[in-house]
């Protein structure tokens, strides 16, 4: 088996706040191939954009080891960093305000080959640029336009080229739907499985929706407050769902179809503040099955089956297992 | 009869860039103590018509060109403003969807609610609203120590919670929530959601619901109405629109969701992008989009019902119309 394009070992991310750390990613590791798509799901505050961020050296990291085809990233020099940010690219969630306003479709697209001077020649850049706006399905009619004139599809479509543009092998998509009408949703996930088939590329999906997420990915990551809770094969997590977080998570989602009527776990409250976080479990006051242990104790990732790793102390008893 | 009845109803807003037809036509009913989904994606007109039924349209640049919209037995476009006001929290109450702007940052939860008793009931003692605003925080499932907290102290779940407070604290008869759990985390969501069906099963409140969510609407309406370039394209019960699906823009709507329920490997999204409401098509406002568009589709489809109380605005059903005299002959 040839090494992972990715590896991410004992990430940790804290901010500091006047009322102390506030743990955004407490202590991820995973693993990436080339040509993947990793979905990290979880609800807002998880720190699935920080991991995202992270790995990419965007936010400085507190401790822990990303290293992208056998080097390791973490505190590379700044003139590295330019370097890899052709290899590993980023696409923002909100197409409208991660577009300068005063730079027209072609600029936009253009102004990473500027950067990295990719091309001495006018003439070619414009040729790569009409073959990538043609490759995101942007009319070349748009050539000229500016982002206000485009709707929120269009304008992530432009987003998309963007991290094209240099040919990465990694590209961290930050919600790259969740601001699309569903019509529109469809036809850029779409569009980035075919590139993806096409180019090999591999994406790390961040998401708070699950089905999106079903829809494209291998492997599936549940964060809650920081930490990983379960992981595994997409297929697998929905058919056999361990952790009592996702067990939740899931039942909550409202299926777009009648007469299937299935248990619905509520949860009491809501998300607890990830700013000194107690030790133990971060989702075992708001468990159904937490226990004097889960808040005591941090549960360490356990492999349960083979590559279903889940962080909970009760899963066996739980799931019956 | 229904207690909100629709007629026509026809909205523009006209800019200098010229006149954006928001809602052309709109024919819709609710009946007492149902739900009504209006789904539709932006730019539909959803909000425009919820803001329409309230009569907060802003003018200029929106006017209301036509239309009727009874409820309760009196034409709601020809009341006078000052009963409107009686008439908006009172007996139509509005939820709006993002819970972070909808509060008053500096006062106190409870005297936020305790402002909408002391509007709609002359006479009633400030003690006497604080008492019922007490009861409507415990009613949502707020805890009473928190009531003198400011909107700041709550998260947004929280906040939908005393905003739907708000809006029941004096029983309207109907509710209109747009996108009323867009904002929240689905947990959270799924909380809020539970809330609304149990207080709708107690207090028999009727509850129109804006959405752009499938889910969503198959969990908490009756009915269910389709709106698309300011057009209702198809309206039926739950059973009609997701297992007798007949528009082929509702189909495309299905076609484009990644589905928890269901293993899809590429998803089948709507071609194009949703028409610019300055310049509508002639006919068909879906047809430049609709896979099985033909030319029978430049003029306006009918609104015909396929199946009691099953309509659909589109001409690939044109000749299934059970009676075509359409929805006048079903009162």
């Amino acid at each position: 088996m040839s090494a992972p394009l990715l590896e991410v070992k004992h990430l940790k991310k804290y901010f500091d706040t006047p009322s102390g750390p506030l743990h955004a990613v407490d202590d991820i590791t995973f693993t990436l191939n080339a040509g993947e798509t990793l979905g990290v799901v979880g609800e807002s505050g998880c720190g699935k954009s920080t991991l995202g961020r992270a790995i990419l050296n965007l936010h400085p990291t507190t401790d822990g080891e990303t290293w992208f085809e056998g080097e390791l990233i973490t505190g590379c020099s700044k003139a590295r960093q330019k370097e890899l940010r052709k290899e590993m690219q980023i696409i923002f969630q909100d197409p409208f305000s991660s577009l300068d306003p005063r730079m027209t479709v072609s600029q936009l697209i253009a102004e990473p080959l500027d950067i990295y001077k990719i091309y001495s020649n006018k003439a070619d850049q414009e040729k790569k640029v009409d073959e990538l706006m043609d490759t995101v399905g942007l009319a070349a009619r748009l050539y000229n336009a500016y982002p206000h004139e485009l709707d929120g599809g269009r304008r992530q479509r432009i987003g998309v080229a963007r991290a094209l543009a240099l040919n990465p092998k990694f590209i961290v998509c930050d919600e790259p739907v969740s601001a699309l009408d569903v019509s529109i949703q469809a036809q850029i996930l779409n569009l980035m499985q075919d590139l993806q088939q096409e180019r090999g590329i591999a994406y790390m999906f961040v998401t708070h929706n699950l089905s999106v997420v079903k829809h494209i990915a291998n492997d599936i990551m549940v964060m809650y407050l920081g930490t990983m809770m379960e992981k595994s094969p997409a297929k697998e997590l929905f058919s056999r769902t361990l952790h009592p977080y996702t067990q939740a998570l899931l039942s909550a989602i409202p299926i777009p179809a009648i007469g299937q009527k299935r248990e619905r776990i509520l949860l009491k409250g809501e998300l607890s503040s990830p700013i000194n976080p107690k030790p133990g479990c971060r989702f075992a006051p708001r468990c159904p099955y937490a226990t004097e242990v889960c808040l005591q104790k941090f549960p360490e990732l356990e492999e349960i089956f083979p590559n279903h790793f889940v962080a909970c102390h009760h899963v066996r008893e739980v799931n019956g297992i | 009869m229904a207690l909100l009845d629709i007629k026509n109803l026809t909205i523009y807003y006209e800019t200098e860039d010229g006149v954006v037809k928001a809602v052309n036509g709109i024919d819709l009913q609710l009946e007492k103590g149902e739900s009504l989904g209006l789904v539709g994606e932006t730019g539909a007109g959803k909000t425009t018509t919820a803001l329409g039924i309230l009569g907060l349209i802003p003018n200029p640049p929106g006017k209301v060109k036509g239309g009727e919209i009874w409820f309760d037995g009196q034409d709601l476009l020809k009341t006078p403003e000052k009963e409107m006001r009686a008439i908006r929290g009172g007996k139509i109450s509005m939820v709006f969807q993002d819970p972070m702007t909808a509060l008053n940052p500096v006062h106190k939860v409870v005297d936020q609610i305790a402002e909408m008793v002391l509007l709609h009931n002359e006479g009633i003692s400030k003690a006497d609203a604080q008492v019922r605003a007490l009861q409507m925080l415990e009613m949502v499932g707020i805890p009473a120590d928190r009531a003198n907290e400011y909107p700041h102290q709550f998260s947004g779940g929280m906040k939908q919670r005393v905003i739907i407070a708000i809006a029941l604290a004096c029983n309207p008869e109907m509710i209109i929530a747009d996108e009323p759990t867009t904002a929240l985390d689905v947990t959270i969501q799924a909380q809020v959601l539970d809330m609304i069906r149990g207080l709708r099963e107690r207090l028999g409140t009727s509850l129109l619901m804006i959405t752009h969510d499938l889910g969503v609407v198959a969990e908490i309406c009756d009915k269910v109405a389709v709106i698309y370039g300011g057009e209702i394209m198809e309206y039926g019960t739950l059973e009609h629109i997701y297992n007798e699906t007949a528009h082929p823009y509702t189909k495309g709507l299905f076609g484009s969701l990644p589905r928890l329920d269901l293993d899809v490997d590429r998803l089948t999204p709507i071609q194009g992008l949703t028409p610019d409401p300055t310049n509508l098509p002639a006919g068909c406002p879906f047809g430049p989009r609709c896979p099985q568009h033909t030319e029978a589709c430049d003029v306006k489809p009918p609104y015909n019902e396929i199946s009691p109380g099953h309509f659909v605005r589109c001409m690939l059903f044109n000749d299934q119309a059970i009676n075509t005299a359409g929805k006048e002959s079903e009162e």
